[in-house]
């Protein structure tokens, strides 16, 4: 039986290992991988203490502190697939067929790019539906790709996709772009983008690649067609608060809902920080804080348990 | 052989390629956002066009997934 269970691996995650090491609580640390959504930021201006870093750097560091903490077990390439509340603990399995008991669990999952729901986006993840545009924009060299979000990150995968697509649709379900105006003026000035607002995707469609998609003209109420090879889809972000849905309360933008002295969930047993919780502000300094809390207020509690 | 088919911007690329650096693992690295064939190469392995792909004598996995990464090269 651990004392704790840290779900997650980005920076909040790493921080409650530190300072749980530190105070000496038995953890256990699960986490896919190291440094979450920050990775693929190619520069972090912000993170307190570094002038500029990359998120693969920051990453390799988190994951450095944390295993320098001999006393953190940590299994990492796997993921929590499920948190089932007993008397007075926790039962986590995971995706290995795992199962663990703990007295205390913190979340610190993050949250991962929302999803458009509709038919053929699960079907063509990789074959043409893309999430991670650093990653995959020079995939589409010469063919013609759509990117659906016409927010500052919809823009940032138009300007990945630039080099390389022959031909970009943006397409926006609002009436206008929310991006910043120097983001969607360095797009219209390549000439090879067609912006279309006011559009609802309902269908993504190919063979064993993408071939296309429909969307609705919320004007027209039309749907229409559009030949594409690949789609990107930056429409913002989920929380991953799914597997304390059952246990926790979840507010309506489906975030886990803290008690912000200590981020205590309304499970008792049961913490969450950074942009798993319903901070105010998504920032890797403040997500760090949260952790750092949390672990202290779990402290408190384990030693009254005892 | 372990190959890796990568973008230059790709972050998870980059983690895959340290972490064999890592654990002094040799590999020969494929650019796919230049090297056509490479791209066409790796589409055709993965069925997929995600990167990064990496194939470890043939075993081909898709994504910086550590543990599958580990039992192919029997770390």
């Amino acid at each position: 039986m651990y004392d704790l269970i840290i779900l997650g691996g980005g920076p909040a995650g790493a921080a409650a290992g530190v300072y749980a090491a530190r105070k000496k609580i038995k953890t256990l640390l699960i986490a896919e991988n190291f440094g979450g959504q920050a990775v693929i930021a190619a520069e972090i201006k912000n993170f307190i203490g570094f002038k500029s870093i990359s998120g693969i750097e920051m990453a390799k560091r988190l994951e450095e502190h944390v295993r320098d903490q001999e006393s953190i077990e940590i299994k990492n390439g796997r993921k929590a697939t499920s948190i089932t509340k007993q008397d007075n603990f926790f039962i986590v399995k995971t995706d290995k067929d795992e199962t663990f008991e703990t007295k205390a669990v913190l979340l610190t999952l993050g949250s991962s790019p929302k999803k458009l729901k509709v038919d053929g986006e699960e079907k063509f993840e990789g074959k043409g539906v893309f999430y991670c545009s650093t990653c995959d924009a020079p995939l589409m060299k010469n063919k013609i790709a759509a990117v659906v979000g016409g927010g500052n990150s919809g823009f940032y995968a138009v300007l990945d996709l630039l080099p390389y697509a022959s031909k970009i649709y943006v397409l926006e379900y609002g009436d206008s772009f929310r991006a910043d105006p120097v983001y969607i003026d360095q797009a219209k000035q390549s000439g090879k983008i067609e912006f279309i607002t006011m559009a609802a995707i309902r269908e993504i469609f190919g063979d064993n690649f993408v071939k296309g998609l429909k969307y609705q003209d919320r004007n027209s109420e039309e749907i229409k067609e559009l030949k594409i090879e690949g789609i990107f889809v930056s429409i913002g972000y989920q929380a991953n608060s799914d597997l304390v849905k059952n246990l926790a309360e979840i507010n309506q933008n489906g975030k886990v809902i803290v008690d912000c002295k200590t981020q205590k969930t309304t499970c008792e047993g049961i913490w969450a920080a950074g942009d798993v919780s319903d901070v105010l502000y998504n920032q890797i300094n403040i997500a760090i804080g949260d952790a750092i809390k949390a672990v202290l207020n779990i402290y408190q509690h384990l030693k009254s348990q005892s | 052989m372990v190959k890796i088919y990568s973008t230059p911007t790709c972050p998870y690329c980059e983690m895959t390629k340290e972490y064999f650096k890592e654990k002094g693992v040799n590999y020969e690295d494929y650019d796919v956002s230049v090297d056509d064939k490479a791209r066409e190469e790796m589409i055709a392995k993965s069925q997929q066009m995600g990167v990064p792909v990496i194939d470890i004598d043939g075993k081909i996995i898709i994504g910086f997934n550590q543990p599958e990464i580990d039992k192919a090269l029997g770390l």
